[in-house]
């Protein structure tokens, strides 16, 4: 029997609303969950999705991507595959499982609060049939990696990762909290299906799938386009909201996508970027991260957004500038507090991985080279105590990353600096003006306790670092490594050069008993050229020499090449006398303090 | 490719047959870009596809629905029906007889 074509019937379905008598339209669409602003109410019947679907073909449709996706799981469960898998790119893997899978059951409850409280009928529908497909992702996300853990534990956080405070974790779950719950359900339909699933999750489930074909991983290259054939179709709910937005309200819609944007760059940076251009073995590395952004975000979203009558974000030379540095700095930061993420961050700087890094990203080598000079110089010495940390990095009260974002100065150096904000008597950090001022905007939404502050309000005890790996659910187990046990670094075990073997020099001094009669506060600290910014605890009592010594034990010899030259700390721009105490200075909690070499310093930063 | 539009095929076997289609509805001025997991199959401002084509391709009773399966992304904006798939930008420029605005 013919059956009939789906524009003859499918107005008689997809809208199902009616003029409300038994309840008041605001009691079933309450302003805080509905969101329409300056949208009239009215207006939302014209509201139209471009990719239709019906019910009866999205459950054949999912039928059979299901039925695709599970034949090739089955055919390949029986086979060698995973043994022959490189430490480096199941690390990729890892990281998706752990940072993808439950947010995945987020975009569920996203998917159901526009199901219920999107002010259109036909958008109601679609967002049912987006609930439904992020269940099917979190199932899937979770089944394929269950298959792995009884020969690796790390698979198994999956299921654990968002159930803890691993660090990455409290960033990822600050924005997708942001993201997918905290607003209303039109915020949601910008943030959600527009700026993530149409623009950012291109490049983790379509992008990083080139490299996992590549790389051999079949199964995983399978699943993840998969899932994205889904997004494909529900991320379009954010095309008409879009549409009724820049009709009524053009300003709210710039701000949200802005936002959102940038808050999805920066987790992007961390959670793709080094799985991309560190973890993916050379060979099979399809394009650099920096390519998979121009490609999918910069060619293809941004032209989307423009077509819609957007203009690029007010950040957007920032945003291009940090294709070249920010997953850098991030690929640096996780390596080197390795023992804080459930996977094995492949280091990525052989020699011919550097030379690679090189030739995609020019600037590469004078920014990043000396830090890791100095770091394969540590580990050809066997000085493993010096690859490893012993506080942790001042996190940014937005993204919830580390300090550690390089931007160019008038000199044209690049130099890692603090945007600081004082707010009713506390001060918070940040790791660009862009995440300082979304947060001041949107403070109420993003106002969550990084890990640096609950260390410093006592809340992860012991008050350690080994408390901040309890605190952050790290057993033994897990913990990560080095991928490769450190064997990359062999390729450079001819000197490196007398500028990068110095060995950690003995007057650079540890932590000190703290006199009982000067009090103990914690300030945020950068040593010279350092990558990253730290939580260092100084005592009112302590001179400047001796704040000087504190900061550099956790950049000196480790990152930053020692020499033998004295130490100028600066505070509030200005180079402060050695015989100065922190009290007399007048240096407070959560301050920020800069040090360097005498001659290299740059007027504090 | 300026103003490129049009799907991103997942890995599949129907690939090469969806091509086809596309490249029989769109005779002029199609890119193929294939990155192993996925192909760009672009074309500045506007690109269709019909079921007439992919049942050609594909064999007859061919649903338009199935293109879901196929498609992990897509270039544009995105018109669908039972009898043909369109991607377009309407801010393209691109002669007025293709812009569907």
């Amino acid at each position: 029997m013919a059956l009939m074509k789906r524009e003859e019937w499918e107005d008689l379905v997809r809208d199902v609303d009616w003029t409300l008598s038994y309840a008041d339209d605001d009691a079933v669409f309450p302003e805080w969950q509905s969101g329409t602003g300056k949208i009239p109410r009215e207006a939302w019947s014209a509201w139209e999705e471009s990719y239709k679907i019906s019910y009866p073909e999205y459950v054949s449709i999912q039928a059979e991507k299901e039925a695709a996706a599970f034949a090739v799981k089955a055919a390949l469960q029986r086979s060698t595959i995973f043994s022959s898998l490189d430490e480096g790119w199941k690390s990729c893997a890892k990281v998706h499982f752990g940072g993808v899978s439950l947010a995945e059951y987020t975009a569920f409850m996203a998917e159901a609060r526009m199901a219920r409280f999107g002010l259109a009928g036909p958008w109601r529908n679609m967002a049912v049939l987006g609930a439904l497909d992020e269940i099917r992702h979190c199932q899937l996300s979770l089944f394929f990696a269950h298959e792995f853990v009884s020969k690796d534990p790390q698979y198994d956080w999956a299921l654990k990762a968002f159930h803890t405070n691993d660090w990455a974790i409290v960033s990822a779950r600050s924005l997708f909290d942001a993201m997918m719950l905290a607003g209303n359900v039109v915020d949601t339909a910008i943030q959600l299906p527009l700026v993530f699933e149409t623009g950012f999750t291109n490049l983790q489930f379509v992008g990083l799938a080139s490299d996992a074909l590549a790389s051999g991983d079949i199964n995983f290259a399978n699943m993840i386009s998969s899932v994205q054939t889904d997004e494909a179709r529900h991320a379009q709910q954010g095309g008409p909201t879009l549409e009724l937005l820049m009709k009524h309200d053009p300003v709210r819609a710039q701000w949200i996508v802005d936002k959102m944007f940038w808050l999805s760059a920066r987790v992007f940076a961390v959670l793709t970027g080094p799985a991309m251009d560190y973890y993916t073995p050379l060979d099979h590395r399809k394009q650099s991260y920096k390519e998979f952004m121009e490609e999918w975000i910069i060619g293809q979203f941004i032209r989307t957004l423009q077509d819609h009558g957007l203009k690029k974000p007010w950040y957007w030379n920032e945003f291009i500038e940090g294709l070249d540095i920010w997953h850098h700095s991030l690929h640096l930061g996780v390596w080197f507090w390795r023992q804080t993420v459930w996977w094995k961050p492949q280091a990525g700087v052989s020699k011919a991985e550097r030379n690679w890094l090189n030739t995609k990203y020019p600037k590469w080598e004078e920014i990043y080279g000396p830090i890791w000079d100095q770091i394969i110089a540590n580990v050809n010495c066997g000085n493993m105590q010096a690859t490893r940390p012993e506080t942790v990095p001042w996190l940014c009260n937005a993204c919830h990353l580390p300090l550690c974002t390089y931007t160019s100065s008038p000199d044209g150096k690049y130099r890692v600096r603090d945007f600081p904000l004082t707010h009713n008597n506390y001060t918070y950090h940040f790791c660009s003006k862009v995440c300082r001022q979304i947060w001041w905007e949107d403070r109420d939404m993003l106002h969550v306790k990084t890990i640096g502050e609950r260390f410093l309000a006592g809340e992860i005890q012991p008050r350690d670092f080994p408390g901040v790996l309890q605190y952050m659910g790290l057993t033994p187990d897990v913990m990560g490594d080095d991928a490769y046990d450190y064997k990359w670094a062999t390729d450079y075990r001819e000197p490196l050069g007398p500028e990068s073997s110095h060995p950690r020099p003995n007057s650079i001094r540890g932590r000190e008993r703290i006199p009982s009669e000067a009090l103990s506060i914690p300030i945020n600290a950068k040593f010279g050229n350092d990558f990253v910014t730290h939580v260092i605890v100084v005592n009112t009592s302590d001179t400047m020499a001796e704040v000087a010594q504190k900061v550099a034990y956790h950049s000196v010899g480790k990152r930053v090449r020692p020499q033998d030259r004295d130490m100028v700390v600066y505070y509030e721009g200005r180079a402060v006398a050695n015989s100065e105490s922190v009290s007399q200075v007048g240096i407070g909690p959560f301050q920020q303090i800069f040090v360097d070499y005498a001659s290299d310093s740059q007027g504090g930063r | 490719m300026e103003d490129a539009v049009g799907p991103i095929l997942r890995m599949c076997d129907d690939v090469e047959s969806v091509i086809r289609a596309i490249q029989d509805d769109n005779p002029a001025d199609l890119e193929i870009v294939d990155r192993g997991a996925y192909v760009r199959v672009q074309r500045r401002g506007f690109l269709r596809v019909t079921r007439g084509s992919l049942e050609r391709h594909l064999g007859a009773g061919f649903q338009m629905s199935r293109f879901e399966s196929i498609m992990s992304a897509f270039a544009g904006r995105i018109r669908t029906s039972s009898d043909e798939i369109v991607w377009y930008l309407q801010s393209a420029s691109i002669s007025s007889k293709e812009n569907p605005r």
